[in-house]
């Protein structure tokens, strides 16, 4: 009996500890490596005050600032693509056969676009170099803006630019010696909400020019400034 | 010594006896598993079929595969998940972790949610192309090949294979459906212009199971 009242009281403890959370491991990442390139399917959610989407599709990455994204229809087919360099955005709806060709600032005010042109800014997570690193820092970013980055064993948590926008990485692993957030979570200043979720991540494989470059054959090319939004 | 010899002679012989049998055996059943009755059928057959096949279906559920084969790369993204079908206007789509997402279609209304969104994003298609409209141009049996479109078809082993190829220039090259004659799809490839390939691989296929409204809400 004395020996069924201690497993009695014990067990619910056993339980309760076997519930707590158990901080992960640091990860073993290579320091000074750096994210050169990106591939990798995505699960893509955009949440904005007018309009939201969601859907599957394929990113690919090339430092500092080229971007293809491409966005699934739920039966597989391409809905959207869009292209990024620098400040040139171009978006492909092969649906219409129309190709939208502008500046990030022509996106429309509405539609959770908006959040597309800090993707520059999002990307740019590199380690902070000391894997010991803990804590916020106020800096500048690669485009002279300033922000605090927020570091958790060296690598990027989240990140505040100082206009407002928010971006949070979670889930790391590391791929190819990089630490890869496998969650992206960005609050832009106007409460735009952009979630990818990335899904065996390919990182630092070549990826040729082409991948970057829109296929414009056969599309009516239009500028950005016509686009109503998603 | 001499029986002993007859012996083994005949020994060999029923063992050469037996090769060959097993060997006919074998041949035959390789040419009987292989032989493919594959016969071209008109376009207004192939979809004749199709559309009478499935007038035989009040719903159905399926699993899926899905997998998107992007011309610019050499990776296919393979995704798994479930579909269900209900005459004549609701279509759910469910795909499983890691690209969680739910899609319902409801005649020309689209509702979708990816991961735990509590709010789908919700689109209206054109009314011309909801579902209803879709099934009232099946009613009727199809005598002639639809307009824009070009049709191939061809049935081997009781299996339908129908390539319907758009005549303009639009974002699809051809679709290509493989379905039973009882309106059981197995598989849909999408070939776009760009090179991209989408196929959809249906399996477990269960067909009149009862299905209703409340199994069609995201």
């Amino acid at each position: 009996m004395p020996f069924y009242r201690l497993i009695k009281n014990l067990l619910p403890l056993l339980l309760l500890t076997a519930c707590a959370t158990v901080p992960a491991p640091p990860l073993d990442y290579h320091q000074g490596a750096v994210l050169d390139t990106l591939s990798s399917a995505v699960s893509l959610s955009i949440r904005a005050a007018d309009s939201s989407m969601s859907g599957t599709g394929y990113l690919l990455f090339r430092r500092p600032d080229q971007i293809h994204l491409v966005v699934l229809s739920p039966f597989g087919t391409t809905m959207m693509e869009a292209f990024a360099l620098g400040d040139r955005i171009t978006l492909v709806y092969p649906s219409k056969s129309t190709a939208y060709v502008g500046r990030f600032d022509e996106l429309p005010e509405k539609g959770g676009l908006q959040g597309w042109r800090l993707m520059r800014w999002v990307m740019d997570a590199d380690t902070s170099g000391k894997k010991q690193q803990n804590g916020t820092v106020e800096r500048m970013d690669k485009l002279g803006f300033s922000e605090k980055v927020t570091f958790e064993n060296g690598v990027v948590t989240a990140k505040e630019s100082s206009a407002g926008d928010q971006v949070h990485y979670s889930n790391y692993s590391v791929v190819n010696g990089v630490p890869v957030a496998a969650e992206l979570n960005l609050r832009n200043d106007r409460g735009d909400r952009i979630r990818i979720l990335l899904d065996e991540p390919e990182v630092n494989t070549p990826l040729e020019d082409a991948v970057f470059t829109p296929n414009l054959d056969g599309l009516t090319v239009v500028p950005l400034s016509v686009f109503k939004g998603l | 010594m001499i029986s002993k010899m007859t012996s083994n002679v005949f020994s060999r012989v029923r063992r050469v006896n037996v090769f060959q049998q097993v060997l006919f055996l074998l041949l035959a059943l390789l040419l009987t598993t292989s032989t493919c009755y594959a016969r071209t059928i008109s376009p207004v057959e192939g979809l004749e079929a199709l559309r009478r096949g499935f007038t035989g279906i009040t719903d159905f559920t399926a699993d899926i595969t899905q997998e998107k084969k992007l011309s610019l790369m050499k990776r296919t993204m393979v995704m798994n998940g479930s579909i269900s079908f209900k005459k004549p206007d609701l279509f759910f789509m469910e795909i499983n972790p890691p690209f969680s997402s739910r899609m319902l279609l409801r005649d020309n209304i689209i509702e979708q949610a990816a991961g735990n969104d509590k709010t789908p994003a919700r689109i209206a298609l054109p009314p011309e192309h909801g579902l209803k409209q879709w099934f009232l141009k099946l009613a009727s049996p199809i005598k002639s090949l639809p307009d824009g479109v070009a049709v191939q078809a061809d049935l081997t082993n009781s299996v339908y294979t129908m390539t319907i190829t758009p005549t303009g220039k639009g974002q699809v090259k051809d679709i290509a459906i493989v379905f039973l004659g009882d309106g059981t799809i197995k598989r849909l490839v999408i070939n776009e212009r760009n090179g991209d390939r989408a196929t959809m691989i249906l399996k477990k296929v269960r067909r009149n199971v009862g299905l209703t409204e409340k199994d069609f809400r995201l």
